[in-house]
C-alpha cells in the first residue's frame, strides 16, 4: 500500500450541501422538534394551569394531600437511599469487571422496567406479603411490608432502581479506568482508589441518577397501590379523588404532584449547569 | 348472517361479577365473533368515568343500582334494570389464622383477635365498602352487642381497606389478609371458605328492605368535606345503557342474550344470584330486556 499522503489531504474540499437540501433539513429538524416539544408539555401545561393554582391554595386546608406528600416525599427518599446502598457496588461492577454473566444480570436489571407495574406489585406481594415465608417472618418480627409505608418504599425501590443501576454504570464507565491504576500504583488498596479518584469523577452522574430513581419513585402508582392503598401517597390519593370526586378535584392534586417533581428535576439541571457539553 | 366487520361491545363491569361473568362473555365472544371491551372496576370509578371523562361504555353492570339514578339518570342514561342479589359474607382460605375455629356463633370475637388481619372494600369507592359499614351496625342490634360495630371496624383498619371487592380478594388469596367481608359471589368465584351471617344482617334478602333501612352509614359526597347518608338496602345489581353507548345495536344483542333464561341459568351456576326478572325502572329500556317486569 502506498504511504498516506498527508499533503494531500490539505487539498481536499469539504463537501457543502445544496442549499435547498439544508433549508429543508432546517426545517425538518424545527418542525419535529417542535412538535415533540408540544406533545410533551402540552398536557403538563394543560395540568398545571388548569389545577396548578388550586393545588397549591389547598396546600393550606387539605391535610389529607400535605400527609400525602410528606409520605410520598419520605418514602421515595428512603428507596433512593436503599437504592444507592444496594445498587452502588453493582453498578460499578457492571462498568469496570467483566464477569460470566454479567450481560445476564444488565438484562436482569432492565427487566423490572417492562414488568407492567401492577404485576410487579403482585409479584412484590407474593414474596414479601404475609403469605410468603419471607413476608410471614418480616411479619412475625413485627414489620409488615403490605398495606404499610414499608410496602410503598418495596414498590418504589423495585420500579424505579433500574434507572438508577444503568444510569451510574454509564457514570462510572465515563470515568477512565487508567486513573484508578494510577492510585493503585502509587499504594492505593481498591477501596481507597474507589473513594479518591472513581467516585469524586463520577459524583455528579450519580447525584444525577439518583434525582431520576427519585422522581421515577415520587410517580409510582400501579405497584403501590397493590400493596399498600392506605396511607395513600399522592399517586394514589389523586386516584382516590378522581373516583370519589371527579375531575375537578383531581386535579388539583395530580399538579402539586407536578409542580413537587420539578424540584428534583431543576436540582438536577442545576448540577449540569456547571458540566461542559459531552459524552 | 355473516358479518365482515366484528362487532364491538364496551363493557363496564363491577369488580365482583369481572370473574363469575368472564366464561359467559368468552362463550358470547366466541359464538358471535363480538369483540368484549370490558374494563371491571369499583362501581363508582365506572360512573366518573362516564360522567367526568366522557367515556360512555355501551353496558354498565353495577354493584348497586342506586347509584344509577343518584347519578347517571337523566343525563347519562334513562332507563335501569335491578338483576341480581347478593349477599356479604365472611370470606377466608385454609391459611387464614384460625380457620378451623371459626363459625356462625364466635364470628365477631374470631375476627376481633390481635393475631388476625381483616380486610374491607373503600366504603367511598365500592358499594361492598359501606355495605359492610351497614352490616355492622345491623350485627351491633342483632346480637345485642353495644360498641360491636365498631370494635369490628378497629379490626378491620385503613390499612387493610382496598378499592374494590376483587382487589381485597387478590390479598386474601396472597395470604395478606386472614378473613374479608365481601360478597358470596366473589367469595364461590375465587373458591374460598366463607360463613354466611344471619339473613337479618347479610343484606341479602329483598323482604327485609324496611329492617335493613334502620341503619346508616355516611360516606363522603360528591365533593370534598360534603357527606353523603346512604340507607341500609338489600344488595341489588343494576345494570344500564347510557343514552350515547356508542354501540347501541351491539348493545341490544348483547341484552337479549344476558336476559334469556339460559344465560341467567349459567350465570347461578357461576354464583351470580340472578333475579328471575329483570326489575325495570324508567323509560326507554329496549325490548331486548327479556321477562322484565316493571316498577
Amino acid at each position: 500500500m502506498a504511504p498516506f499522503d498527508v499533503s494531500k489531504l490539505e487539498s481536499v474540499e469539504p463537501r457543502r450541501p445544496n442549499p435547498a437540501v439544508r433549508a429543508i433539513a432546517t426545517i425538518v429538524v424545527a418542525v419535529a422538534s417542535s412538535l415533540f416539544l408540544l406533545f410533551m408539555l402540552g398536557p403538563i401545561v394543560g395540568l398545571v394551569s388548569a389545577g396548578g393554582a388550586r393545588g397549591v391554595a389547598s396546600l393550606a386546608s387539605d391535610r389529607e394531600l400535605r400527609a400525602s406528600l410528606l409520605l410520598t416525599a419520605v418514602t421515595a427518599t428512603i428507596a433512593t437511599l436503599l437504592g444507592i446502598i444496594g445498587a452502588t457496588p453493582l453498578a460499578y461492577l457492571l462498568a469496570r469487571r467483566s464477569f460470566r454473566g454479567r450481560a445476564v444480570v444488565s438484562a436482569l436489571m432492565d427487566l423490572p422496567l417492562v414488568i407492567p407495574h401492577p404485576v410487579a406489585g403482585i409479584a412484590l406481594l407474593l414474596v414479601l406479603g404475609r403469605g410468603s415465608p419471607v413476608g410471614g417472618a418480616l411479619y412475625s418480627a413485627g414489620l409488615r411490608v403490605a398495606s404499610s409505608p414499608v410496602g410503598i418504599v418495596c414498590a418504589m425501590l423495585f420500579v424505579s432502581a433500574p434507572l438508577y443501576v444503568s444510569a451510574a454504570r454509564e457514570a462510572f464507565a465515563r470515568v477512565d479506568a487508567r486513573y484508578e491504576s494510577v492510585a493503585r500504583t502509587l499504594g492505593d488498596d481498591a477501596w481507597r482508589a474507589f473513594r479518591r479518584v472513581t467516585l469524586p469523577l463520577s459524583a455528579r452522574g450519580l447525584t444525577a441518577a439518583a434525582v431520576v430513581m427519585w422522581a421515577r419513585a415520587v410517580s409510582e402508582f400501579g405497584a403501590i397501590v397493590i400493596l399498600t392503598y392506605n396511607p395513600k401517597v399522592v399517586s394514589v390519593l389523586s386516584y382516590d379523588r378522581f373516583t370519589s370526586y371527579g375531575l375537578s378535584e383531581a386535579l388539583p392534586v395530580a399538579a402539586v404532584l407536578v409542580l413537587f417533581a420539578l424540584v428534583p428535576l431543576a436540582a438536577l439541571r442545576a448540577l449540569r449547569a456547571g458540566e461542559p457539553l459531552r459524552g | 348472517m355473516l358479518r365482515l366487520v366484528a362487532d364491538t361491545l364496551v363493557l363496564y363491569l363491577a369488580a365482583s361479577l369481572s370473574k363469575p361473568m368472564q366464561p359467559v362473555l368468552d362463550a358470547y365472544s366466541a359464538r358471535t365473533g363480538t369483540v368484549i371491551q370490558r374494563e371491571s372496576g369499583a362501581s363508582l370509578e365506572h360512573i366518573r368515568k362516564v360522567t367526568e371523562l366522557h367515556r360512555v361504555p355501551d353496558l354498565m353492570l353495577l354493584a348497586d343500582a342506586e347509584v344509577i339514578p343518584q347519578l347517571l339518570v337523566p343525563k347519562y342514561a334513562t332507563w335501569y334494570a335491578e338483576f341480581a342479589r347478593n349477599r356479604l359474607v365472611v370470606a377466608y382460605t385454609a391459611r387464614s389464622r384460625h380457620a378451623s375455629e371459626i363459625n356462625a356463633g364466635n364470628w365477631m370475637a374470631m375476627l376481633q383477635r390481635s393475631d388476625v388481619e381483616v380486610g374491607r372494600t373503600d366504603p367511598n369507592l365500592a358499594p361492598a365498602g359501606y355495605r359492610t359499614l351497614l352490616m355492622f351496625q345491623l350485627a351491633e342490634r342483632y346480637y345485642k352487642r353495644p360498641g360491636l360495630a365498631a370494635a369490628l371496624l378497629r379490626h378491620a383498619p385503613e390499612s387493610n381497606v382496598r378499592p374494590n371487592a376483587a382487589e381485597l380478594a387478590a390479598l386474601l388469596e396472597a395470604g395478606e389478609l386472614d378473613y374479608i367481608f365481601d360478597y358470596q359471589s366473589v367469595a364461590e368465584s375465587n373458591g374460598f371458605r366463607f360463613l354466611t351471617l344471619p339473613a337479618a344482617i347479610d343484606l341479602g334478602d329483598a323482604n327485609r328492605a324496611a329492617e335493613y333501612a334502620t341503619v346508616s352509614v355516611k360516606v363522603r359526597g360528591s365533593s370534598p368535606g360534603q357527606t353523603l347518608t346512604l340507607k341500609g338496602q338489600p344488595i341489588l345489581y343494576g345494570l344500564t345503557m347510557p343514552s350515547d353507548a356508542p354501540h347501541p345495536q351491539a348493545a341490544k344483542r348483547f341484552l337479549d342474550y344476558l336476559t334469556s333464561p339460559q344465560t341467567i341459568a349459567a350465570l347461578r351456576a357461576a354464583h351470580i344470584d340472578m333475579l328471575e326478572h329483570p326489575i325495570v325502572v324508567g323509560t326507554g329500556a329496549p325490548a331486548e330486556v327479556h321477562g322484565a317486569v316493571r316498577r
